[in-house]
């Protein structure tokens, strides 16, 4: 089994100039592959533009009008969505954000021990953890569950925060080994010969280079513990420690009957990550887009 | 090498002649934070859960072997057999038809002479990726909704208003509606690692095509796939994988009904051990699981390396 990455990420220049000698090849214009483009985007986002105009409507006005936005607007179903779903954002924040510092440390020093350091077991080790990629998350649930039981953490924020680390530190460490592998050799043997300590070569050489292959982990770890509903649904029992992706169901059960209000509250359990998207755009898609293959 | 490690920076090389001595614990204490974690909440509950498959456990410490009893049971339970089948279709269906798609999108934007285009067309399709994804099935099932769902709102707009149906609510349309969830699924994980390894290739290629007077659609099929190989054969392992394993679209907009009709082995696993408390009954449901994903990830990754002749570029 061959496994390889690249996570360069290609600079704009690079890009343009491509786009530059693509436009001096010119092959015909681009109007039929918008128009196509259009289609496509129009039919996927016609859904949640619906959810939009409709969050804004009351019962009567919804079942008269489904198509367009009418007036008066109810902006009130917002502020009656957002304490149903408030608590269940900042749960998510709280598990999210441990979780992600972690994957990146621990994933950080695996791959970088991986990538450059010749030890006994290095083959044997590296293979048996990226065999975890390939087992299935959901066969692990029920003994983990037991674990989780018997360590009396059931409803706990490390309940959640380790587990979750330990899905995505193997396919981190493969991430962070193959970026390490691609600096070259003599940053360090510089910085040794200047007499850097092993932990200095570490924190003060790698670490700063590896921002790119970081920021694809970080967005594929938040995405994961954004979206990730059996283990919480399996772990956590009170209601109020849900995070979002329990949180909105809350909607489709007592409330469904208030349509606005329920469209109101899924656009609120959106607006954070795509808040989070709009600030870093360009890194989020650079980080996502990271050339991964095998 | 066994009294000591030495720095390289290749799996190949040889250890360097004159490198400094590093400790030999050095490099076990990088691995340490991941080895604890990894071996409590990865390995030892993938073999308790293999080895419980053997047993009557109810989730307790106590449990009686049983052989092979629970795989019996398993293959005799019309309903885990039912639940394969619907997901053989789901993650074959769900797969061709969104990897189809995500190159689509991704050859749309690739074949865009403006940057400036290329960069707003992959923004709008990234930002879909980021709606949490139990929002999109919530958003869905309302799509599907009897009354006043879009998809049947749309029917009537267009005069098929007779053809407007309860989509989730019927068991021979069920399990295609839940597949068709996010269509017309170009925007996803896919179509952002095939445009980007689109925009890798290098342009000479592109240009000599030209030159020869290929034609878009032919540099697509012996140009463009093949040398996507790589990224296309990892959507391939990664939708399989998630497929063969989906639970929570069927939990949240169908649980697994009508009459099993969207029943996955996932939620089956789920509802044998939280509803039930057959945890013996549900690893066994799980181990099966286990083989059929890492049989099916073999079978792409074999199929992908036989044939190779990857030209380096």
């Amino acid at each position: 089994m061959m496994l390889k990455s690249n996570t360069t990420v290609q600079s704009a220049t690079a890009i343009r100039s491509q786009a530059r000698t693509k436009r001096a090849a010119g092959w015909r214009n681009d109007w039929p592959l918008t128009i196509a483009l259009v289609i496509l985007a129009f039919i996927t986002y016609v859904p949640f533009a619906s959810v939009l105009i409709n969050s804004v409507k009351d019962n009567k006005q919804f079942f008269t009008q489904f198509w367009l936005p009418t007036v008066p607007f109810h902006f009130e179903n917002y502020s009656k969505a957002w304490p149903i779903i408030s608590q269940s954002i900042l749960n998510s924040v709280v598990y999210s954000t441990p979780t992600v510092l972690l994957v990146l440390v621990v994933s950080g020093l695996t791959g970088y021990a991986f990538a450059r350091y010749r030890f006994w077991g290095r083959d044997i080790i590296f293979f048996l953890m990226l065999l975890l990629t390939f087992l299935p998350g959901i066969l692990l649930v029920i003994p983990m569950f037991v674990e989780i039981k018997d360590l009396g953490w059931i409803n706990t924020t490390q309940g959640i925060v380790l587990p979750w680390s330990a899905v995505q530190i193997p396919f981190g460490m493969f991430l962070m080994r193959t970026f390490f592998e691609t600096l070259p050799r003599e940053y360090f043997e510089a910085a040794r010969l200047d007499g850097a300590s092993e932990l200095q070569l570490f924190y003060r050489i790698a670490l700063p280079l590896a921002t790119p292959a970081f920021s694809t982990l970080g967005i594929l770890t938040l995405l994961f513990t954004w979206n990730d509903l059996i283990w919480p649904i399996i772990t956590l029992l009170d209601a109020s420690r849900y995070p979002i992706s329990i949180g909105v169901l809350r909607f489709s059960g007592s409330f469904s009957t208030d349509f606005g209000v329920t469209f109101a509250g899924y656009t609120l359990a959106s607006v954070p990550l795509i808040l989070v998207f709009i600030f870093t755009a360009r890194r989020f898609m650079a980080g996502l887009q990271g050339g991964l293959s095998i | 090498m066994a009294t000591h490690s030495t720095l390289t920076s290749d799996a190949s090389a040889a250890s360097r002649p004159k490198s400094r001595l590093i400790p030999v614990y050095m490099p076990y204490l990088f691995l340490l934070p991941a080895i604890l974690l990894l071996v409590v909440f990865r390995y030892y509950p993938a073999f308790s859960a293999v080895f419980h498959s053997f047993t009557d456990w109810d989730g307790t410490s106590t449990s009686n072997f049983v052989g092979l009893t629970q795989y019996k049971a398993l293959f005799n339970d019309p309903i885990f057999i039912k639940s394969v089948v619907n997901i053989g279709i789901y993650t074959f269906l769900r797969t061709v038809f969104s990897t189809v798609m995500a190159l689509l999108g991704a050859e749309l934007v690739y074949n865009l002479r403006s940057y400036v285009s290329q960069g707003i067309w992959r923004i709008v399709f990234t930002l879909p990726l980021v709606i949490p994804t139990t929002v999109v099935f919530l958003v869905w099932r309302q799509v599907y909704a009897a009354r006043l769902g879009l998809f049947n709102q749309i029917l009537t707009a267009i005069g098929l208003g007779g053809q407007a149906k309860p989509w989730l609510g019927l068991p021979d349309t069920a399990l295609g509606a839940l597949i068709l969830i996010g269509f017309p699924l170009v925007s996803g994980f896919g179509f952002l690692v095939l445009l980007s390894a689109l925009q890798n290739l290098p342009t000479e290629v592109n240009d000599a095509a030209l030159i020869d007077g290929c034609t878009r659609l032919r540099r697509i099929f012996s140009i463009d796939i093949p040398s996507i190989r790589g990224p296309l054969a990892l959507i391939l392992i990664l939708g399989i994988n998630a497929g063969l394993q989906e639970f929570a679209p069927m939990l949240v907009v169908t649980n697994g009904g009508p009459v099993n009709a969207t029943q996955s082995p996932g939620l089956y696993l789920y509802q044998q051990a939280f509803t039930y408390g057959k945890f013996g009954y549900s690893t066994a449901i799980g181990t099966v699981l286990m083989l059929m994903t890492l049989a099916f990830s073999i079978f792409i990754l074999r199929s992908r390396y036989r044939s190779a002749h990857d030209v380096e570029v």
